[in-house]
């Protein structure tokens, strides 16, 4: 047994040394992308066809696989993290090994970029000729920090009215083979309550178990909506208003009435969509290619029967929904004039292909692939192209969005499901939010 | 009813009523229900299971989840990881906590006392609450990325040290001065006398350490951020797509069996020793 143990010390011995001392070889210029997206290898490990990939992870795969073959001059190592990776970049930024490009969601880009933790990109883009100017207003709008650009944008995403058109017709409410959406919130309620008096079925399905953000995205769009100015400082959230106050009352009008699908959390309300349970899914982009696939099937009840539309218009402000994105950030570090080069090349190669990543459901970020024949011949996409004008963020300076959108989605749920009087929600709601905000640095 | 009988109706041998047998068997199929769950779902196209898991009770079954795991690369690298990571700690802190206890249980020494109550504070502070600092510590000395950022801070055992002092502390001291007498020094007292005395101790610390650092998921996840480091635990979460739970929910369980494989090996081997190591440390 003590031989046993002196042997295997010696080989963690052995091991320690060969991971600290290794000989850095000759070659190319590495450069360490950090994404999620998850790992699809055993399909896509070697693959360079780009156009013949599916879904994110496959596509993003061949992407980085293409550019690989293409430049030899340089290697991306892909860092592959559990979504979405801010633990792991805030540890590496905090031991100064950051990698050298990392996707980001812009409404987290202000958490890094006010502390000067990512690098803006201007200089850096405009030398391999990306002009920001090519960007949609959303995605301008989304990486561009006091002024600066902050990341280049790889795509726009908002969540969607994905509608079960079969179920809509048995409802009475399609029109030439278009649904019919209501245009305020009495409309709205009017024709939940068709329907459920037609098909028996909720009209809305939603996810509202475990749910961090769906009920806080479904707030924004509706305060926007109603032109109010509930970030004006965005230090401080503004919620006890009139404006909040009518989203929750409508919400929980819909919840009391049966008009929605209850106690589901977002697999079961994925799910319940597919199988036909209610007309309407709210829910993201990045539904679109499964919903649309099983519209091709015979047998399922969305079966030639699948429509999606961006949120109507329910209040007479504006048209707008609430929108975020994916996008490349290259954190603060010290790099080589090479190195830059080699990564500024890959950010031309992405944004050069974006229309193959648009192929995932999100929205282009730039204008010319949104304007092509060939992104508009992809399913349903006309259908929700006018979100490149009515998509939009939170105001760009506010920090901890994510922690923003699951304190909101917490209150609006106690409110919505009737443990909490509407009132104290908007109220415990403003107050933690403005909590979080004020401990920032 | 006899002394004798009612002595042999409470014998630890006494054959068990149906109804306990009954009960043991609904008790077993309530625990193994979630793994048998895990592991049939592991098997079902990911397609089936997002229109329903009610799929999984019929066929088609598919090993399509294995394949994509094995087919990622990395997935082997993270099982030497893991394995490295694990043995090398379980070997620390059986090493470290053997002398530490031996040296509170038999050793005088000023403030001996006071140091072991503050070894003995180390079980009462979760890893929460020092993990800033020690990232910070493990960064200034370039460790992160390393399998010495992995292996040292799990080799800060204050319960390993604690067993094994309460252990030695059982074994009679006359043990040590026979063998003293002989003519062995401390150390070779140590060694031959007292660590093969301590073994069950020895094994059921070590089987609980491994296990743990096998399961740990936070501080590699913040100290392995190098893909080529990662352990199992966060190689697997890595790979899941987004949204995993509803358009990869097979992919998903196949993980999470996957993931277990190694610990069920472990335990298969060293069952007797996980036994009597839980029923040892609740007498």
């Amino acid at each position: 047994m003590m031989k046993g143990m002196l042997a295997l010390a010696a080989l963690l011995g052995s091991l320690f040394a060969a991971t600290g001392c290794a000989p850095k070889p000759e070659g190319p210029i590495v450069i360490v992308l950090q994404r999620f997206f998850g790992a699809c290898d055993a399909e896509y490990g070697s693959s360079t066809n780009v156009a013949k990939a599916e879904g994110e992870c496959g596509i993003v795969t061949t992407l980085i696989n293409k550019f690989n073959a293409e430049n030899k001059d340089v290697h991306v190592k892909v860092n592959i993290v559990y979504w979405p990776g801010y633990d792991q970049l805030s540890a590496e930024l905090a031991a100064g090994d950051p990698p050298d490009l990392v996707t980001m969601h812009q409404s987290v880009i202000s958490d890094y970029s006010q502390r000067r933790l990512i690098e803006p990109l201007d200089a850096g883009l405009a030398s391999v000729g990306v002009d920001p100017g090519s960007f949609t207003r959303a995605a301008r709008a989304g990486v561009t920090r006091a002024g600066r650009v902050y990341a280049l944008p790889f795509d726009n995403w908002a969540m969607l009215w994905h509608i079960n058109m079969n179920l809509f017709r048995a409802a009475g409410l399609v029109r030439d083979g278009r649904p019919i959406l209501p245009h305020s919130p009495e409309e709205l309620l009017a024709q939940a309550r068709q329907f459920r008096r037609a098909t028996g079925k909720p009209y809305l399905i939603q996810s509202m178990v475990n749910e961090p953000s769906a009920y806080a995205r479904n707030l924004f769009t509706y305060l926007m909506q109603q032109n109010s100015d509930f970030f004006s400082d965005p230090r401080h959230i503004r919620l006890r208003a009139p404006e909040a106050r009518r989203i929750l009352v409508l919400f929980k009008e819909i919840y009391d009435e049966d008009l929605t699908t209850k106690n589901q959390d977002y697999t079961a309300a994925t799910s319940a969509f597919l199988n036909g349970q209610g007309g309407v899914y709210l829910v993201g982009t990045w539904m679109i290619g499964s919903y649309e696939q099983a519209s091709k099937q015979p047998g399922s009840p969305l079966a030639n029967g699948y429509d999606v539309e961006p949120y109507p218009e329910l209040y007479p402000g504006r048209d707008v929904t609430y929108a975020d994105g994916h996008s490349w950030v290259v954190p603060a570090a010290k790099r080589s004039p090479e190195k830059l080069r080699a990564i500024f090349r890959l950010l031309r190669f992405l944004k050069d292909n974006d229309f193959e990543w648009s192929r995932t459901g999100h929205l282009p970020a730039y204008t010319a692939v949104i304007e092509s024949t060939r992104w508009r011949a992809l399913p349903h996409r006309a259908e929700i192209a006018k979100l490149v004008d009515t998509a939009q963020p939170l105001p760009p300076r506010v920090q901890r969005q994510f922690l923003i959108q699951q304190i909101l989605s917490e209150e609006m749920e106690s409110a919505i499901t009737g443990q909490k009087p509407i009132e104290a929600a908007l109220a415990d709601a403003q107050r933690r939010v403005n909590d979080v905000l004020f401990n920032l640095l | 009813m006899s002394a004798a009988t009612k002595m042999q109706s409470r014998s630890p041998i006494a054959r068990p009523s149906r109804l306990s047998i009954a009960a043991l068997a609904v008790a077993a199929l309530v625990m193994a229900a979630p793994l048998f769950w895990t592991l049939l779902l592991s098997l079902k196209p990911n397609a089936e299971l997002m229109r329903g898991t009610q799929t999984a009770f019929s066929p088609p079954y598919t090993l399509q989840n294995y394949s994509d795991i094995l087919g990622h690369s990395a997935v082997f690298g993270w099982l030497l990881n893991s394995t490295i990571v694990s043995l090398g700690v379980t070997l620390g802190v059986l090493v470290l906590s053997s002398l530490a206890g031996y040296g509170f249980a038999r050793l005088r020494f000023p403030g001996r006392d006071a140091i072991f109550v503050i070894v003995l504070f180390g079980l009462a502070i979760p890893e929460q609450s020092v993990i800033i600092a020690r990232h910070q510590m493990f960064s200034a000395l370039h460790l992160h990325n390393s399998y010495g950022g992995l292996i040292f801070p799990g080799l800060a055992a204050p319960f390993g040290v604690f067993l094994m002092t309460q252990y030695f502390r059982a074994i009679p001291k006359e043990l040590e001065e026979a063998a003293w007498l002989d003519g062995a020094s401390r150390f070779r007292t140590f060694w031959r006398i007292l660590i093969p005395l301590s073994l069950p101790a020895q094994a059921t610390l070590g089987i609980f350490t491994f296990l743990s650092t096998w399961n740990d998921y936070w501080w590699p996840l913040i100290s392995a951020t190098n893909s080529d480091m990662y352990t199992l635990t966060v190689g697997v979460a890595s790979s899941q797509m987004n949204f995993a739970q509803t358009n990869g929910l097979g992919f998903l369980m196949a993980q999470a069996v996957f993931a277990s494989v190694p610990i069920l090996i472990v335990y298969v081997i060293f069952q007797r020793y996980i036994v009597a190591g839980v029923s040892r440390a609740a007498t």
